[in-house]
């Protein structure tokens, strides 16, 4: 990218402020502490756009719970084209059979990444396997995928900010905002 | 890794490009497996058919994936309703140009978008003549599916065949709509008739 990105005036639209985005991460993890009290729990967080969203979830929640990281490789990127199949770039440390795991994720549009994850994580024996999503853009879904925490729907457009990335910048942002299409259209 | 099969004949680059995203992410897929009439004459005849482009087993879903303008695209969803009035059970999704330049854009490879646009993109080879349709409201297959492949070629200029048969092949699409339009009207025209 030549472009030199610009944090405000990059930004079309602030879709939801921080104000909202801890508002909701705060109910959310009071809903699950309630759901899982008892429970072992383990957050799972996908690198790299739910950082920010599990370092601010599993701090709203009141019971004990483990966390771990996991990062899947992205259709286009130069490091998998050769085999042409999603890889696991960073697999979890400890063991999730018989925890009851809870999957973090930034945003939820195609399902293709999460269908591959849950998949994935089923073949570890966990407990109970549910999804918990900042974000989810319906109009862009090709996989079906159960969410059982939800922070808001949004429209079809293209976000970023609180972890989400255009080309690996805007993660910083503190809201969620529209990115000026400009900057994606314009001449790399 | 199972062996690479034979990759089918897609009609369209952004076809072949969808394939190899659904590959990516292990989603099974076969392509244009079924064909299901939408328009009949009176004697139960087929008029007109209908071949989602992709069917996903494991989702039971089909996707049909358009890369024409927005406002070209109403043939597109005048055929897309009367197939669900017809088979209401049936998942299908529609993947506008733009649908398709968002998940481009979501894996960095907007700069294909305009390449697999409209005509640019058309890129059909010779393809097996269609089987014989079957039997009057039943979804038919067009020849054994095609399976999906595990082994994805990239840049897709492989998937790429030659611009004649696409102009061949739409030349044959819009006669056989053209006659099934004809017979349309004089069907309506026979009722108006008959009523009167």
């Amino acid at each position: 990218m030549n472009r030199r990105p610009d944090l405000v005036a990059d930004v079309a639209e602030v879709l939801l402020t921080e104000e909202q985005i801890q508002a909701k991460v705060v109910e959310l993890g009071t809903r699950i502490s309630s759901d899982y009290a008892g429970s072992e729990l383990t957050l799972v967080s996908v690198l790299k756009g739910s950082l920010p969203f599990m370092a601010d979830l599993m701090r709203s929640i009141a019971i004990p719970v483990q966390i771990d990281l996991m990062e899947v490789s992205s259709y286009g990127g130069t490091a998998t084209e050769s085999s042409g199949l999603v890889r696991i770039l960073k697999d979890l440390s400890s063991s999730i059979d018989g925890r009851h795991v809870l999957i973090v994720e930034d945003i939820i549009d195609t399902g293709l990444t999460l269908n591959y994850l849950m998949r994935y994580l089923r073949g570890k024996n966990p407990a109970s396997l549910r999804i918990c999503t900042l974000l989810d853009k319906p109009a862009r879904r090709l996989v079906e995928i159960p969410i059982d925490y939800l922070g808001f729907e949004i429209p079809d457009r293209f976000v970023i900010g609180y972890g989400l990335d255009y080309g690996e910048r805007y993660r910083n942002l503190r809201f969620v905002g529209v990115l000026r299409p400009e900057v994606y259209t314009s001449p790399e | 890794m199972t062996a690479a099969r034979p990759r089918p004949a897609f009609a369209h680059a952004s076809e072949a490009e969808l394939a190899r995203i659904l590959d990516f992410y292990e989603v099974a897929w076969e392509y244009e497996p079924h064909t299901f009439p939408i328009l009949y004459d009176r004697d139960g005849a087929v008029l007109e058919s209908f071949s989602p482009d992709f069917y996903l087993p494991d989702l039971d879903l089909y996707i049909e994936l358009t890369t024409l303008k927005q406002r070209l695209v109403r043939k597109k969803n005048r055929k897309l309703r009367r197939l669900r009035d017809l088979y209401p059970g049936l998942r299908i999704k529609l993947l506008y140009a733009r649908d398709f330049r968002a998940l481009l854009l979501k894996y960095g490879r907007i700069t294909l978008a305009d390449a697999f646009s409209g005509a640019e993109g058309q890129a059909t080879p010779p393809r097996p003549r269609p089987g014989t349709y079957a039997d009057a409201g039943h979804a038919t297959a067009r020849g054994a599916p095609v399976a999906r492949t595990s082994a994805a070629t990239s840049g897709g200029a492989a998937d790429l065949p030659a611009p004649s048969a696409s102009r061949a092949r739409r030349a044959r699409r819009s006669r056989a709509e053209a006659r099934a339009r004809a017979a349309a009207r004089a069907t309506a025209v026979a009722s108006t008739e008959m009523t009167a």
